[in-house]
């Protein structure tokens, strides 16, 4: 990676929800034209670290350097100027049910440029080429499956040729074949119009299909960064037993401790 | 971006220079509304990026041309410009020429 532009830099970002760390000091940096899948726990920080990296949370510490500029210090003007040039797949594909899907997609063009309407209609049928659903435009989003609408989402964050993509739990509730053709579009797409792919998952099939680099976080700390063969035989017992699925191991969904009769009392006076 | 219009062995000739982008394809349709020759070359030698809005100025060319009768053809494009009009499938849509030479013995 070290010939690589890099696109994203992320230095000691630590953000806290109340006394509860979430993010503790991570460090990342992300490179031109690669996919990098963030993945983790519930709970162990991805989510936030992604909100950081679009702007829409400010840490309580660091810096998120993209384009050029700490996007933890842009005030709303230079973040909206910073929002035209990535885009962003959210987790349901977020689509205005009122409008029809070619009015979604054209959604951030209207917001963002000035083009004639016989242009933002060619620029709509395009990509939704691109997402394989040509003659989609008219219909709305009730008329879609789960799939479809993640792929029209797709469309949408790729209207303004954005130079990122931010994907938040991609394939979340889609049967295995319509996941595969979603991780076919992200790896595609990536390496033709070479787009740097974010994708926040825990889906190991995914994670192994379409990722370059993957970064693995528990409990708001980076615990490894590497590429899908060196996570796959990582050592880590954490990373293993995230990756096999065992219900049994570091990673414990059990609350442990001996202050369990102290903290269902604590109301209770003596 | 620039745009110049020519008039060349009874073509017209636009050579863009630059990026054309979602700010500056404007100026290239523009540019393209006040010409009315059913042979048109558009030699894209010089430009170096052209975004969805660019691409979609150029179809809109494409069918105005054909809906007159006339032809419309993209000279010189380097590959990086090419591989753009590849992966939306519009290089099946356009007839691509190497060179502005070309384009005007073909088209």
């Amino acid at each position: 990676m070290s010939d690589k532009e890099i696109v994203i830099s992320v230095r000691n970002l630590t953000r806290n929800f109340g006394e509860r760390r979430i993010l503790n000091g991570i460090n990342l940096e992300i490179c031109q034209g690669e996919t990098l899948v963030i993945m983790g726990g519930s709970g162990c920080g991805k989510s936030t670290l992604l909100r950081h990296l679009i702007g829409s949370m400010k840490p309580d510490s660091g810096e998120v350097w993209m384009f050029g500029q700490d996007i933890a210090k842009a005030n709303e003007d230079e973040l909206d100027q910073i929002r035209k040039k990535f885009g962003m797949l959210f987790q349901s594909g977020a689509l205005f049910d009122s409008m029809t899907v070619g009015e979604n997609i054209a959604l951030p063009l209207r917001e963002h440029a000035k083009l004639d309407e016989d242009i933002i209609s060619i620029i709509i049928k395009m990509k939704l080429e691109l997402v394989g659903l040509r003659g989609f435009e008219n219909l709305m989003p009730s008329q879609l499956s789960g799939g479809m609408k993640k792929r029209v989402g797709l469309a949408r964050a790729l209207v303004m040729d954005p130079k990122i993509i931010f994907y938040d739990e991609p394939t979340a509730g889609l049967d295995p074949v319509m996941t595969g053709v979603v991780d076919k579009l992200t790896i595609d797409l990536t390496r033709k119009l070479n787009i740097t792919s974010v994708v926040v998952t825990h889906d190991m099939g995914s994670v192994f299909r379409i990722a370059d680099r993957i970064v693995m976080l528990h409990q708001g700390n980076v615990l490894q960064i590497g590429t899908p063969d060196e996570i796959k035989h990582s050592k880590n017992p954490i990373i293993q037993q995230f990756i096999t699925g065992a219900a049994e191991g570091p990673i414990s969904f059990m609350q442990t401790g001996d202050n369990y009769l102290e903290h269902l009392t604590s109301k209770i006076k003596e | 971006m620039e745009v110049k219009a020519l008039e060349e062995n009874g073509f017209s000739v636009f050579q863009v220079t630059g990026e054309i982008n979602i700010s500056t394809s404007p100026e290239l349709r523009k540019a393209f509304e006040k010409q009315s020759s059913k042979k048109v070359v558009v030699d894209l030698e010089k430009v170096t990026y052209i975004d969805s809005s660019g691409l979609a100025t150029l179809v809109e060319m494409l069918k105005k041309t054909k809906a007159q009768g006339g032809s419309l053809g993209l000279a010189g494009m380097t590959d990086k410009v090419k591989s753009l009009f590849e992966i939306t499938k519009l290089d099946k849509l356009f007839s691509i020429y190497s060179s502005r030479a070309q384009a005007l013995t073909q088209v």
